[in-house]
């Protein structure tokens, strides 16, 4: 069952990166997945309208699958948020399908990313706080207010970089060690 | 300053001059005439009741106690240029408000803390905005994702920099400009339910926590004004004498990275 609904989700990501958002049917889906129509409604009994939200929040999840891969070896809170923020960046600029959708038909992706992104900040606050721990949080500070806090400004970053260039570690790290955390954890100007 | 040119232009048809009786023959469609202020707000009232997609023109010069001959007049575009002209008001509304909060603003804190609130509080009060985030969400998140947002903060940042440059580099201001624009925008997409910025107590919590301290240590990180401990928000900081022209921080001078 699990299986089938995998099969499913990755078949009408491959439709999406096709035809696009708007012009991929359930029929699609399911000719790609080889399944039958029935299955896919069985799956996803809200047709379209589901299979559409379920893939745009497969294909977020995925993409912080990878993310997640990219900072659970780090060392430090710092670091987390370096390579997190550099991966980000660079993987939502490589992104071929997020940038095709975003250009032709961002209206079809939008409200539903929106709301993915609440979830996206939870779960970067919650990855965050087991760092944010065992760095010690500047007295006075409230910890989850912190991992709500820098979760947001990690969105913000890594999907509009505004004046900072996010390919350099120079300037990652000194948004990451003095802009972001220094009221977090206190400045912190280490040797590198 | 392409936008505070704007701001000053539209804020001055709007409180300037009365507005004309409503002959045909002696109106003339410029920029500022008191007619295309008139057709804004108007529209603006609509689309708080009825959003862009069900808003007509014949809605509008209703509204506006005009004729549709008027609106045409004033917006030869028809709908599409009312909506653009709409979208152009409301900015330099919200950024010519944000001047004023600015530039009273004593010291860096109330700055930030200043704007921060008077945007949340433009925001969360919009009633067209709000009807239209319910509605039709994709007319307003377009302008708040990946590329247009850079747009978005990039136009916010120009023009508060400088008022932040009493206090900082230009290249600083800046940043920190940005910086606020992101906070405000983080909020207004996802409210918090611990915080609303709206509120000066909650952002000046805000602020006091986070920000100042990454101002300070930015500003520690920056090479040409390493020597300079002045305490932000006890007046002229260092770098107040730099030229703040708009922009002249982006990209510029090899930052100095940290060693």
């Amino acid at each position: 069952m699990d299986d089938t609904r995998q099969r499913i989700l990755e078949a009408t990501y491959a439709c999406v990166a096709r035809w696009g958002i708007a012009k991929t049917t359930v029929e699609d889906a399911a000719r790609e997945a080889k399944v039958s129509r029935a299955t896919v409604y069985r799956v996803f009994p809200g047709g379209r309208d589901e299979l559409v939200s379920a893939v745009i929040a497969w294909a977020t999840l995925e993409f912080f699958a990878r993310l997640y891969e990219q900072v659970r070896g780090a060392e430090s809170l710092e670091q987390v948020m370096e390579r997190g923020i550099m991966f980000a960046h660079r993987s939502i600029i490589e992104h071929e399908v997020l940038q095709r959708v975003m250009q032709t038909e961002p209206e079809t992706l939008l409200p539903a990313l929106t709301i993915e992104s609440v979830r996206i900040r939870d779960g970067i606050a919650v990855f965050l706080e087991p760092y944010l721990e065992q760095r010690g949080v500047v007295v006075g500070v409230d910890l989850k207010e912190a991992a709500d806090f820098l979760a947001r400004m990690v969105i913000s970053y890594m999907s509009a970089p505004g004046r900072w260039d996010l390919e350099d570690p120079a300037q990652v790290a000194q948004l990451v060690r003095a802009e972001l955390l220094a009221g977090v954890v206190g400045p912190e100007l280490p040797a590198r | 300053m392409v936008i505070q040119g704007a701001a000053l232009h539209v804020v001055h048809g709007e409180t300037g001059e009365r507005a004309p009786a409503d002959d045909a023959a002696t109106e003339v469609a410029t920029p500022s005439s008191p007619n295309r202020v008139r057709i804004i707000d108007a529209t603006l009232a609509c689309l708080a009741r009825h959003g862009t997609l069900k808003t007509t023109v014949d809605d509008i010069a209703r509204q506006a106690k005009v004729s549709r001959a008027t609106v045409y007049r004033a917006f030869p575009g028809g709908r599409d240029e009312v909506l653009s002209a709409v979208v152009d008001t409301e900015m330099a509304r919200l950024f010519s408000a944000l001047g004023v909060r600015l530039g009273a603003a004593d010291d860096l804190a109330g700055a930030l803390v200043g704007g921060i609130v008077e945007a949340a509080t433009r925001i969360k009060g919009h009633a067209a905005l709000h009807y239209l985030v319910e509605h039709e969400p994709e007319m307003v998140l377009g302008h708040l994702a990946f590329d247009e947002s850079d747009r978005l903060l990039a136009a916010a940042s120009r023009f508060a920099a400088p008022f932040l440059a009493r206090w900082m580099s230009p290249k600083e201001a800046g940043r920190v400009a940005e910086w606020a624009t992101r906070i405000v925008l983080s909020y207004a997409i996802a409210p918090s339910d611990r915080w609303d910025l709206t509120d000066a107590v909650h952002t000046g919590h805000l602020v006091d926590t986070f920000v100042l301290p990454g101002i300070r240590a930015l500003h520690a990180t920056e090479v040409t004004t390493a020597i300079d401990i002045t305490p932000f928000g006890s007046g002229r900081g260092p770098g107040a004498g730099d030229d703040p022209a708009p922009g002249s921080s982006v990209g510029t001078a090899a930052h100095r990275p940290i060693t």
